[in-house]
């Protein structure tokens, strides 16, 4: 498969997740109009989509306070800056993004924003004293390429259709609790308010397993593109290689925007409680990904 | 009737391709553009550059008088230059002397500590970094944009309507300038 066809490819099955997702949502909401009064629901569907569009108008700025992330000055930073610029024009984008940085010794780095124009890049302090010029063109190449796909747009919705789903079951499961809206006594009643229950349980679980399908694939789509932009996977795979060695935690990452990340800002437990957790990866593991690489690119990393 | 249908569609479909193709050209040749004005963007800066750098290191070695002038020589003629192969050729001519002009600089410690020459130097470096990533991305848009041209059946297409192949931004002999930007 071409990287275009990757693409192409990749789109469809978005497409077919966002699917998914609205099925998924109109489905509880079925559910829940069977077992509590639908007034109530309609009230509840209007909070959702105001707080939908809201939170997708103002994408990035959320995505920035959730992470800490600053803008980053040119005076301060010149070497991310030149980096930035220099694999911006690698990547045949019309100007370099702006640069936002996370004050953390942990080394990571994301890009968001709602579109082409919008979009930023974001990188900790840690990553920019871990990796040397080589790597962290790696790095900063495989954010541009989310930039580029339009992955950002997507994985900026998803962030936000997740936050939606969960603050509604939230919201949906406090009042069932507190006995908000049982529509009848009876064993039907109770068996639809049983069914509505589990339904808004499930919905954040559901909604995250879509996150996570929609951001695995994509790890590894700009990986390649951003071997392809540097022509240099090599680095890429060394800056890869340096972030699997490293157990530092990203301190300002919650769940809702870990699939922004290059690498997992969450998963550096171990053992046990890793096996489990494995299930929700947002990334593939980083092996895997140097590996890919390692076979794009025809070299070997010497062993870690 | 039937024949009449078929040949309908055939038109239709014919129709469509050409449509396609012929969109498909124009982005290309758009990609191919930005990327030649990014490349012409860091040309001109390096143009303004040049004779800084001259300057600066004649301040402290009046009496190599021969490589500045090479360099000189070799900026003016960078930017007769028109076209992408004939930049390309200007660009190779320079490298040489402005590799020299930086070997000459290493002999004056009082020149490389000077914060001017400092400047100058991270901002070729600069330059040569982003000179070398505008060429990658240009020459890979024009490999593309060549080859659509080329290929059956887009030639026809792509001959009517007055494409033309681009030329790459490229020589072989081409040194890359020694200077990087972390040093600096």
């Amino acid at each position: 498969m071409t990287l275009k066809e990757q693409i192409r490819a990749n789109r469809w099955r978005t497409l077919w997740l966002l699917f998914l997702f609205a099925v998924l949502v109109g489905l509880i909401g079925v559910i829940l109009a069977y077992a509590f009064r639908p007034s109530l629901l309609i009230v509840v569907g209007i909070v959702g989509i105001v707080y939908g569009i809201f939170s997708w108008i103002s994408a990035g700025k959320i995505v920035a306070s959730a992470t800490g992330a600053q803008p980053a000055g040119r005076a301060q930073y010149p070497r991310l800056y030149h980096v930035v610029e220099t694999v911006a024009l690698a990547a045949g984008l019309t100007q370099p993004p702006p640069i936002y940085i996370v004050d953390d010794t942990a080394p990571n780095a994301f890009a968001a924003g709602r579109s082409l124009d919008t979009a930023y890049v974001c990188v900790t302090t840690g990553l920019l004293e871990l990796m040397d010029e080589r790597e962290l063109e790696g790095v900063i190449a495989h954010e541009l390429s989310h930039i580029r796909n339009r992955d950002v747009r997507l994985m900026s919705l998803v962030a936000v259709l997740v936050g939606v789903v969960a603050l509604l079951s939230d919201f949906l499961f406090r009042i069932s609790i507190f006995g908000g809206g049982r529509k009848s006594g009876g064993t039907a009643g109770l068996i639809a308010f049983a069914l509505g229950l589990a339904a808004l349980a499930l919905a954040p679980i559901a909604a995250v397993l879509i996150q996570l399908a929609v951001s695995r694939r994509r790890e590894y789509l700009a990986d390649a593109s951003a071997a392809e932009i540097t022509g240099d996977g090599e680095g890429l795979a060394l800056a890869l290689r340096k972030l699997e060695l490293d157990t530092t935690e990203t301190r300002h990452a919650s769940r809702a925007v870990a699939h922004l990340y290059i690498e997992n800002p969450l998963n550096q437990a171990s053992g046990m409680r890793r096996t489990m957790r494995s299930l929700f990866d947002t990334h593939p593991p980083l092996a895997a990904r140097i590996a890919a690489l390692e076979e794009a690119g025809g070299f070997r990393l010497p062993p870690a | 009737m039937v024949v009449w249908i078929v040949v309908a569609a055939v038109v239709v479909v014919v129709f469509l391709f050409a449509i396609v193709t012929y969109n498909h050209l124009v982005r290309l040749r758009n990609e191919a553009e930005t990327g030649w004005a990014n490349i012409d963007v860091q040309l001109k800066r390096r143009a303004d550059l040049v004779p800084n750098l001259v300057e600066a290191v004649r301040a402290y070695a009046a009496h190599e008088a021969e490589t500045f002038d090479s360099v000189t020589k070799a900026r003016a003629a960078a930017l007769q230059a028109s076209g992408p192969a004939q930049a390309a050729q200007a660009d190779a001519a320079l490298s040489g002397p402005l590799n020299r002009l930086i070997a000459v600089s290493e002999a004056y410690p009082q020149l490389r500590a000077s914060e001017n020459f400092l400047k100058l130097q991270e901002e070729l470096a600069d330059i040569e970094d982003k000179l070398a990533a505008a060429r990658r991305y240009y020459n890979q848009t024009v490999y593309r944009f060549n080859s659509v041209q080329q290929t059956f059946p887009s030639v026809l297409v792509a001959r009517p309507f007055g494409f033309h192949e681009r030329q790459f931004f490229e020589t072989d002999q081409r040194d890359p300038v020694d200077v990087s930007f972390a040093q600096a």
